[in-house]
């Protein structure tokens, strides 16, 4: 009785608000993107230009606010994230996973043969691996598997196919039902 | 008369789609609306071809595995047409059956790269203004968990359920407290005060 209720809650406030879930698995696509893409912060601003977002995310450091809702977060502050920022930061998300296309499938690629190219595969995680030793909390039981390179192969494989899976003109739409269907 | 080609690329997978127009409906000669063969090329594979009536079961296979392998859940498909299944985290095997008598079905593997640049080229193909296929009812083809995800409703069962509950529990414990209500003892209370 009680995990129903609680899960009609859930479903519910996710019509007005964010579920912390959704935007920890948005920030953590984000990092990926800003893993391959070494001047991540300043293409994000750049896309969030080119898409007129301008009214949502004026500067960089709303964007970083913005992320600061990832409960995984070490500079974690709960600001509610509103419902049209969090579409901000996807359309961002598929805009730049549009970009970046060629490096996510090389990543993919060189984990499929890792005696040929594991030098790609074993960039991309230790850079990954920096970022979020740099930017997570690392008493978090999450964050600590996330820097398990024996554990962590699982999820990132499957956020980079996220991506790569919403290139499309209809990406927004995918990503955005990817993310709060989980 | 002359058939058009319309190929939609994405590194290294092709999709061919063979057709005419549909004069008719007054419609461009450049488009096509009656699909009379479709090819999927993908570098150092087999060549997949097919008609109409095979195109959307494979597009509906590989979007549902590849909904399947991101959700956490068991990336399997089986159909008459189509077998995908996981070989691990980065292969996948796909079998491809025959609908014609006594031709054995091709096995080959594919691995992630490949398999988002198949999804790319078929989402190329849905969003095409140039070819016209018929919606496939992918949706409608979903097990319940995935399409509750995808239209991101409130279910039914869970909106009124709780409530429902609620006003329940509210009237067995009323009922409980009727139980403890002794008339007997209030009885011999009130003869007590009024002794008369």
């Amino acid at each position: 009785m009680l995990i129903t209720y609680t899960r009609t809650i859930t479903v519910l406030t996710k019509r007005n608000h964010v579920s912390r879930r959704s935007i920890e698995r948005l920030d953590f696509l984000l990092l990926i993107l800003e893993t391959i893409d070494l001047n991540g912060i300043q293409s994000i601003h750049a896309i969030s230009n080119k898409l007129n977002l301008n009214n949502v995310l004026p500067n960089k450091v709303t964007i970083w606010k913005l992320r600061n809702n990832n409960p995984l977060r070490k500079s974690y502050r709960n600001n509610n994230i509103k419902l049209n920022e969090f579409d901000a930061l996807i359309k961002i998300t598929v805009e730049m996973s549009k970009y970046l296309y060629p490096y996510i499938r090389n990543i993919l690629q060189s984990k499929e043969e890792l005696t040929k190219n594991s030098v790609i595969w074993n960039d991309f995680n230790n850079r990954l691996i920096e970022l979020i030793k740099e930017r997570f909390n690392l008493d978090s039981i999450r964050v600590r598997k996330l820097l398990n390179q024996t554990e962590n192969d699982e999820i990132i494989i499957k956020s980079l196919l996220i991506l790569s899976f919403c290139i499309s003109n209809q990406g927004y739409q995918k990503l955005k039902n990817l993310i709060f269907d989980f | 008369m002359m058939q058009n080609k319309i190929s939609f690329h994405q590194s290294s997978v092709s999709l061919e789609i063979i057709g005419l127009p549909d004069y008719s409906n007054n419609e461009n000669k450049d488009q096509i609306s009656i699909i009379s063969q479709w090819k999927l090329i993908i570098i150092d594979k087999p060549l997949i071809e097919g008609k109409i009536e095979h195109l959307g079961p494979i597009m509906d296979a590989f979007y549902i595995y590849s909904n399947l392998l991101i959700k956490n859940e068991i990336p399997i498909y089986e159909s008459k047409l189509i077998n995908i299944k996981a070989d691990n985290l980065h292969i996948h095997n796909i079998v491809l059956k025959s609908s014609k008598p006594n031709v054995n079905p091709l096995i080959f593997k594919i691995g992630n790269s490949l398999l988002s640049d198949i999804i790319n080229c078929f989402d190329q193909l849905s969003e095409s203004s140039k070819v016209r296929i018929k919606k496939t009812g992918l949706f409608n083809k979903m097990p319940k968990k995935v399409r509750f995800g995808l239209n991101n409703k409130v279910k039914f069962f869970d909106l009124i359920m709780p409530p429902f509950i609620a006003i329940c529990s509210l009237i067995l414990c009323s009922y409980a407290f009727i139980y403890f209500y002794n008339t007997v003892e209030d009885k011999e209370k009130n003869e007590l005060i009024n002794p008369k």
